[in-house]
């Protein structure tokens, strides 16, 4: 199945190393193709440096697109994560 | 962002041969004090290592990023060892590094952050460019291949 939705960096680092490091790790998790869309740019999920291109800083606006047999898990765990602001302390 | 605008020729440090992680952060220490000399390098290994505490910055495939971020620098310094072999580094995929691209960052300008680590994903992105790096024999080689690639 193929699910999407759209979710706001919220926390002040945006999408910097350590955060892309955690989006990774967790959908490597999910059986499921997942990929990041931030204006014309798009990312494997899977991929730190693919997530460190879109630039996604605090205030943007991303697409999660997860397709697959976990597609709807994933995109609940990764919506979880950015909208709890990667679980950072700032 | 031109990576050979952020790493200096005398940062680029190819077939070096370290064997943990804490001799890799401990050379960048030292190369990046020879390029801020206002800082003590202790000040320098401290900013890597709370950094690396938070999570390892070793990003997969054999690459890391180590970097810190200091009060009272007014831009970013960047160097580039490629070691001869993997060093255990506690990457997000379990596998070694041999490519460190490390960076002391001024605290607090996260756009410019941002833009800095894109302009590294670019190019670290690239398997043919990664493979350049890793073939490289000696400095001035390693160097060269950061600035045709810009």
């Amino acid at each position: 199945m193929r699910c999407e939705d759209t979710f706001l960096i919220q926390n002040k680092c945006g999408l910097h190393a350590r955060a892309a490091s955690v989006l990774a790790q967790l959908a490597v998790k999910f059986d499921a193709q997942i990929t990041l869309y931030q204006d014309d740019k798009s990312a494997d999920g899977n991929s730190v440096l693919a997530l460190l291109l879109l630039e996604s800083s605090q205030g943007k606006e991303v697409k999660v697109v997860c397709d697959g047999p976990d597609a709807q898990g994933a995109l609940q765990a990764i919506g979880e994560l950015i909208d709890q602001k990667f679980y950072e302390q700032e | 962002m031109k990576l050979s605008s952020i790493i200096s020729k005398d940062c680029t440090k190819a077939a070096v041969l370290f064997n943990s992680k804490k001799r890799v952060l401990e050379y960048i220490s030292e190369l990046a004090h020879e390029q801020l000399p206002d800082l003590n390098p202790h000040d320098i290994l401290n900013a890597l290592m709370t950094r690396e505490k938070l999570g390892s910055t070793g990003i997969g495939k054999g690459i890391a990023i180590p970097h810190g971020r200091i009060e009272g620098i007014s831009h970013v310094t960047a160097m580039l060892l490629v070691n001869k072999q993997g060093v255990p580094f506690d990457a997000i995929d379990n596998r070694p590094v041999d490519i460190f691209l490390a960076l002391i960052v001024p605290d607090g300008d996260n756009e410019q952050h941002l833009k800095t680590l894109a302009a590294i994903a670019e190019k670290l992105n690239n398997k043919e460019f990664c493979k350049q790096l890793r073939n490289a024999g000696n400095d001035e080689e390693l160097y060269a291949i950061i600035a045709s690639a810009d």
